[in-house]
């Protein structure tokens, strides 16, 4: 069997993006993995863990998780009370949410993310430099629209619910009823589960194929 | 010496008994599926739901009980999620993970003739079981792919079969060839994830092309598959003559909002773009399929919608469960869980469609010519599954098992 084994990484830097919300960068220590899979995290001190998607780069030396603490979580809230040089343990990366690579170059994709479902686009962004995409970000506040220079001007686009202060106010939902998407466009959709179950009907329902369409469901 | 294998579960455990059993017996021992006057008992668990631990442990006491002399050896999924609960449990059994099943041989033969058992930590070869052919079954399982990295969001499996793993082609290849020359006949593809089947670049209909090309008279089943994975490729082999027109196909729920949050990663309307792309090739194709009733936050639409999709493909056989919390897994932590009075009352009606689906479905082959690999002979009367792996009897003087026949048959027990 091959088995799943978790190891020690040491925090190497801390962002705090929001109350709720921060990234966690950590020893790499020959973690292999694609842009858009995820690992298992945990404080190395308990025995639960919970899968992150990265939000790093594989060219990068190091591993970065985007993550928001959920206040009656478990895993969330220690991991948001450790620092710089506390450890975590980390597993090997998996999952599907990839981009197969003959796309990359000529393919057009809409990413369509809430909340921290942002973290595997970023990694998609760091990773395919010239990449022909458009990132929805649907978020309550403007606040919340984390590291939005990171993207190129025009391509990342944030739906606030909550205020007024985005590019759209309203669900992303909201954004893509009103704004149809081409239907040779590939639309990869990560964050909550209502989310991800209104948004596929709606592109579906203009004229997307589903097989165009691939998701990420966190919770 | 006298060995008995007890085995639970999935088609894999059963192949992996089949092969452990195959090895016992070119080394000299009698190999059994009965426990009575057994020296060694080897059960090999599944844990897949609350129900497969309690099997698992009652086929052990059981054994115990009507052999307490006998030397018990745990293995299987179970002994992978519950060692801990086992050897206290069954205190005087050894207890032997996933990794180690495939040297249990070795285990096994070093207690027996030095008296204590050689258990090592080393990975073992996941595909280092000998082929072999008429063990057990008649059909003969080919290992092709180990462990699962999906996650699905109910299932415990990818934590006790570990990092999804596919044999090399020309292994799998060679070792059908060498079960053909032995006489198989029907070869079944067996894994964890076959869907997820792949090797230096060549993916799972890659192989099965591969396979249904090598010579000999013999039938492929490729068993039980995810829907998430289906390219041209697969949908061009259909209708070969040597590919058996049925596949275990695992809905797992007909409502796509359960589907999201069990993370599978299809659609329903992808399941039936399958299942129509097939039945336009062949009308009778035959799906089975595995169903879970009471999933956290299933309402009764939800659970209608499974319903509604079994009866649109007509099913020839349900497996069906109902949700069982497996301990760490994100369903276990999900809002919604379903009372067990619900879950059980959901279980039943879906247990009467699939009754009622499986018996339309087998009424076209009763009395009717098929193909048939015997492998039973009983009274006069020879029985085995057809090719749409419907299972059929007729009458003959014949007793050879493991041999195809073409004759007009009853579906068996068919009322
Ligand atoms: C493939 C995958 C990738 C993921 N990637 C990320 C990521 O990059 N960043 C990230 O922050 N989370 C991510 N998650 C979610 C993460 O795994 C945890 O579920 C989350 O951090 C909460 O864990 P917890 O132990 O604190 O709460 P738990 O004790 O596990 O859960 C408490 C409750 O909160 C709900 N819940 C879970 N996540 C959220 C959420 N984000 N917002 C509101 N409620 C929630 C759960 O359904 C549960 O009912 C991902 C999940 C999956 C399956």
């Amino acid at each position: 069997m091959q088995t799943r084994s978790f190891n020690l990484h040491t925090i190497i830097e801390k962002r705090v993006l929001t109350q709720a919300t921060f990234i966690l960068r950590m020893e790499r220590k020959g973690i292999e993995f694609v842009a858009g899979q995820h690992i298992q995290v945990g404080p190395s001190n308990g025995i639960h863990t919970r899968e992150y998607s990265i939000y790093s780069s594989p060219e990068d030396d190091y591993i970065e998780i985007l993550v928001r603490q959920v206040d009656d979580g478990l895993v969330s809230p220690a991991l948001n009370k450790l620092g710089v040089g506390d450890s975590v343990v980390i597993n090997d990366a998996v999952g599907y949410f990839t981009i197969a690579e003959e796309l990359i170059k000529d393919a057009k994709f809409l990413f369509i993310a809430s909340g921290t479902g942002i973290s595997p686009f970023h990694s998609f962004v760091k990773s395919y430099p010239g990449i022909d995409y458009k990132l929805l970000h649907g978020v309550r506040y403007a606040n919340e629209t984390y590291e939005r220079d990171e993207y190129e001007a025009g391509r990342y686009l944030a739906c606030t619910s909550q205020d007024k202060e985005g590019d759209f106010h309203g669900r992303v939902t909201d954004y893509l009823s009103k704004n149809p998407v081409s239907p040779d466009t590939l639309c990869y959709l990560c964050g909550n589960c209502d989310m991800i179950h209104d948004a596929f009907d709606i592109l579906e329902a203009q004229g997307l194929r589903p097989e165009n369409l691939f998701t990420e469901v966190y919770f | 010496m006298k060995i008995a294998f007890k085995t639970l579960g999935c088609r894999l455990n059963q192949y992996e008994t089949d092969a452990l059993a195959a090895q016992f017996k070119s080394n000299g021992y009698e190999v059994s599926e009965q426990e009575y006057n057994a020296d060694i008992v080897v059960v090999n668990t599944c844990t897949v739901t609350n129900q497969s631990n309690h099997k698992s442990r009652y086929v052990i006491r059981h054994a115990g009980r009507v052999n307490p002399s006998a030397k018990m050896i745990i293995t299987g999924c179970m002994a992978e999620s519950h060692a801990g609960q086992l050897q206290n449990k069954f205190p005087d059994a050894t207890i032997i993970n996933n990794k180690g099943k495939s040297a249990i041989f070795h285990t096994v033969d070093s207690l027996v003739k030095g008296g204590n058992t050689d258990l090592s930590d080393k990975d073992h070869d996941l595909f280092s079981y000998q082929s072999f052919s008429g063990m057990f079954h008649t059909r003969s399982l080919i290992k092709i792919q180990d462990g699962c990295d999906n996650f699905c969001t109910f299932c415990i499996i990818p934590f006790v079969r570990g990092r999804a793993i596919s044999r090399e082609a020309s292994k799998v290849l060679e070792n059908i060839r060498e079960v053909i020359a032995k006489g198989a006949k029907e070869i079944v593809l067996t894994g964890v994830n076959i869907s997820r089947y792949e090797s230096e670049g060549l993916k799972f209909s890659a192989l099965v092309d591969k396979i249904l090309n090598l010579d000999g008279d013999f039938r492929l089943r490729i068993s039980s598959i995810e829907p998430d994975r289906f390219d041209e490729h697969f949908f061009t082999l259909v209708g070969h003559p040597k590919l058996a027109p049925h596949l275990h196909l695992c809905l797992q729920s007909g409502s796509e909002r359960i589907l999201l949050q069990m993370r599978r990663m299809y659609s329903a309307k992808d399941f039936m773009t399958i299942v129509e792309r097939i039945r336009s090739v062949n009308p009778n194709f035959n799906f089975t399929t595995d169903i879970i009733v009471g999933f956290p936050g299933e309402t009764e639409e939800e659970f209608e919608e499974s319903m509604a999709i079994a009866r649109r493909v007509g099913f020839g056989q349900i497996h069906i469960f109902k949700y069982s919390v497996r301990n760490n897994t994100r369903a276990e932590r999900m809002a919604g869980h379903i009372y067990e009075k619900v879950k059980t009352q959901r279980s039943k009606r879906m247990h009467a469609l699939a009754e009622e689906l499986s018996s339309a479905y087998r009424a076209a082959f009763d009395n009717t010519e098929q193909r048939i690999l015997v492998e039973k002979w009983n009274n006069g009367v020879a029985s085995g599954y057809n090719d749409y792996y419907v299972p059929m009897e007729f009458d003959t003087d014949n007793q050879r098992r493991n041999r195809f026949e073409v004759v007009k048959a009853r579906v068996k027990d068919f009322e």
